[in-house]
């Protein structure tokens, strides 16, 4: 661009008055040209989504013959995986290898996606705790493990959400406070009241939930992997283990009060802080004050 | 102090010609203090040095001033209703605390690195020794006290009225008994003021008449919910926290949380798998207190009463968490571990004719941990 000003700045000089107006003329074509293009684009957009609608819409609905061959293949996915990674402890029928795993028969597809999706199967070493660390199947993994297994040996499912997925934030009840409740008289011995964990005999312990999806807290009350009680739903209403994800959510999702929780573990944690870092600043003030300056 | 001790009676005249320098000395003195060392801080005055520490003194006092007004403003008008995770404004209320520490906290450190800076940077640097003396107060000093005391007591004619030294020890006697009382009286009860009916002897599960059906309940986190428990509700492997319902208490708001909240009432209800039904170790006398894979143990530690819930369902233990003590569930819940003595106490249980789980009578032993008076 020119250093010269707006031309409206000298409406008596002739020359720039001329440039401007064809100045003027040419933006004005540029502008009905981009406007003609984009009501191109958008003509042919809107096209494009009419006929998918369109073929949405006169596409027939699958029949049940065809979901069930999905099902199928989902199950016949699972059976390779299973018979890669887990039939050398859970034996080739499900039913268990002595010393070595437990049979699967019964534990269902809600167990699989516990043990599967927090990492805990397969196992890393043969040992009474399991621990949690990163999957080694994915989620289509996890869901074709958990078909084969629910095919073959039953037991209680994963909750879905209505499109088909896995259920997560559709699990959190209304009622926090009855979860507290609950979590407090079923959970909080062994998990602590607020899920930071414990420890239970001979070195084994209730691991801290702050990782868990609801997905899992859910499975883990439906299933009790390892040590953990199961919590069948007519112990444990839905609603119930429901709430109670609420609550460990909204307990972990939680900041810590004071800016730091310190674990969570309450006067333990603390009155050690307190008793270090407190009265080592103490003395160090106290040295300070008394040195000459 | 070295050399001679100085004057001490001086008269107003003397005090008014003294100029304020012979005064402090005369007050070290008086005191026995020596000033050995005393060196002005800043011999020339208005040097860029004494600037700047003025300048540091000065920022400290500052801040401390920013730092508190800065709290009372946030203590005004900080958000700090609570909000939840999922609400607007957790962010901010979340941080309502640390705050209020952080500003009120950094306002005191302030203010006292401030005055130490005073006294390092300002105050003369000095060395003083003061003079320590014998132990005990000289024989003179010894003397008269007691016979001022002695003279005191005596003119006071206290010693020959016997009646007032009595009737004032009675009096301050009955205050101190009386301050006794209130501080201690309330720990002084007769646990066994109803006999057999004693608290400790009894619980919620303990029938009021013979023959009464005591069901077994569910805390739904409801209180005044009434569910009860039939035998297919648990998966084999489950732990579930009991209590007693009786017909008499339905729609006695009070008494369904009493029996909630009772001391002992908590009762754990495990249903064991088939196999490992198949390994259990009766007690003696309790062969029959289970009903097929269900056995119901009090949950009250029979150490020191603590809620040993920790139920392991694989390796069928029951932890206490307060002193790691352990207990078997496949063997009448005797301790394998930890400081407990004594076994958990069994509730026997059956199904009634309606279906449900119901208390087969009492425990045959008190629960909880031991006192003098029990004999086993």
């Amino acid at each position: 661009m020119s250093s010269a000003p707006p031309s409206a700045a000298q409406p008596d000089a002739p020359g720039p008055a001329v440039t401007a107006v064809t100045r003027e003329a040419k933006r004005l074509r540029r502008q009905r040209r981009l406007r003609r293009r984009a009501a191109g684009a958008l003509a042919l957009l809107m096209g494009l989504i009419g006929a998918g609608l369109l073929a949405a819409a006169l596409t027939p609905t699958p029949q049940v013959a065809t979901a069930q061959e999905d099902q199928a293949a989902l199950i016949r996915e699972g059976k390779q995986l299973y018979d890669t990674s887990c039939v050398t402890c859970h034996g080739i029928n499900l039913q268990g290898v002595q010393d070595r795993g437990p049979s699967l028969i019964g534990v269902g597809e809600a167990a699989v996606y516990f043990q599967v999706s927090t990492g805990r199967m397969p196992a890393a070493r043969n040992e009474a705790q399991a621990e949690r660390k990163d999957p080694k199947f994915d989620a289509g993994q996890t869901d074709a493990l958990g078909a084969y297994i629910q095919a073959n040996g039953g037991g209680p499912t994963v909750v879905r959400d209505e499109n088909g997925e896995v259920a997560q934030s559709s699990l959190r009840g209304d009622d926090v406070a009855r979860g507290s409740e609950l979590f407090r008289l079923n959970c909080a011995s062994c998990h602590n009241f607020t899920g930071k964990g414990g420890a239970l005999s001979s070195g084994k312990y209730a691991p801290p939930l702050g990782l868990a999806n609801e997905q899992q807290i859910y499975t883990a009350m439906l299933t009790g992997p390892q040590n953990m009680p199961k919590f069948s739903d007519r112990q444990l209403t839905p609603e119930e283990k429901r709430d109670i994800v609420a609550y460990l959510m909204e307990a972990t999702e939680t900041r810590a009060p004071g800016g730091y929780g310190l674990g969570g573990f309450g006067p333990a944690t603390e009155g050690l802080a307190i008793w270090v870092i407190g009265i080592v600043a103490v003395v160090a003030a106290a040295i300070w004050v008394g040195a000459k300056a | 102090m070295s050399g001679d001790a100085p004057k001490k009676d001086h008269t107003d005249d003397e005090l008014d010609a003294m100029s304020r320098d012979d005064l402090v000395k005369l007050g070290t003195e008086l005191d026995g203090v020596d000033v050995a060392f005393r060196r002005n801080r800043w011999p020339v005055e208005g040097t860029r040095a004494e600037k700047r520490a003025e300048r540091n003194v000065a920022f400290w006092f500052a801040l401390s001033g920013v730092a508190g007004l800065a709290f009372i403003l946030i203590y005004l008008f900080w958000p700090w209703e609570y909000a939840g995770v999922d609400d607007d404004g957790y962010g901010k209320y979340s941080i309502a605390t640390p705050l209020y520490g952080l500003t009120l906290g950094l306002a005191i450190l302030a203010l006292g690195i401030g005055a130490v800076q005073i006294a390092k940077k300002f105050v003369p640097e000095e060395v003083s020794i003061q003079d320590r003396h014998d132990g005990g107060s000289a024989e003179v000093d010894r003397r008269t006290t007691v016979a001022l005391l002695d003279d005191a007591l005596d003119t006071s004619t206290l010693p020959r009225r016997k009646m007032i030294i009595r009737t004032a020890g009675f009096g301050l006697g009955a205050i101190g008994v009386g301050t006794l009382f209130a501080s201690i009286g309330g720990l002084i009860v007769n646990p066994w003021a109803k006999g057999d009916k004693s608290p400790l002897w009894v619980s919620g599960w303990t029938p009021n008449y013979p023959g009464e059906t005591i069901y077994i309940r569910r805390d739904t986190g409801r209180p005044h919910d009434i569910v009860l428990v039939r035998p297919e509700d648990l998966d084999a492997g489950s732990m579930e926290t009991v209590f007693p319902f009786r017909e008499a208490e339905r729609g006695d708001d009070e008494a369904l949380f009493k029996a909630l909240r009772g001391v002992r009432n908590a009762v754990m209800l495990i249903r064991l798998r088939t196999e490992d039904t198949a390994k259990v170790v009766k007690r003696q006398n309790q062969e029959s207190f289970n009903y097929g894979d269900y056995f119901a143990y009090s949950k009250i530690c029979t150490h020191l009463g603590c809620p040993t819930s920790l139920y392991e369902q694989q390796s069928n233990r029951i932890l206490c968490p307060c002193h790691q003590s352990q207990f078997d569930v496949l063997q009448w819940c005797k301790p394998l571990f930890g400081p407990a003595a004594r076994a958990l106490p069994q509730l026997p249980i059956t199904v009634n004719e309606e279906g449900f789980l119901v208390a087969n009578g009492d425990f045959i032993e008190p629960l909880g941990p031991a006192f003098w008076e029990r004999r086993s």
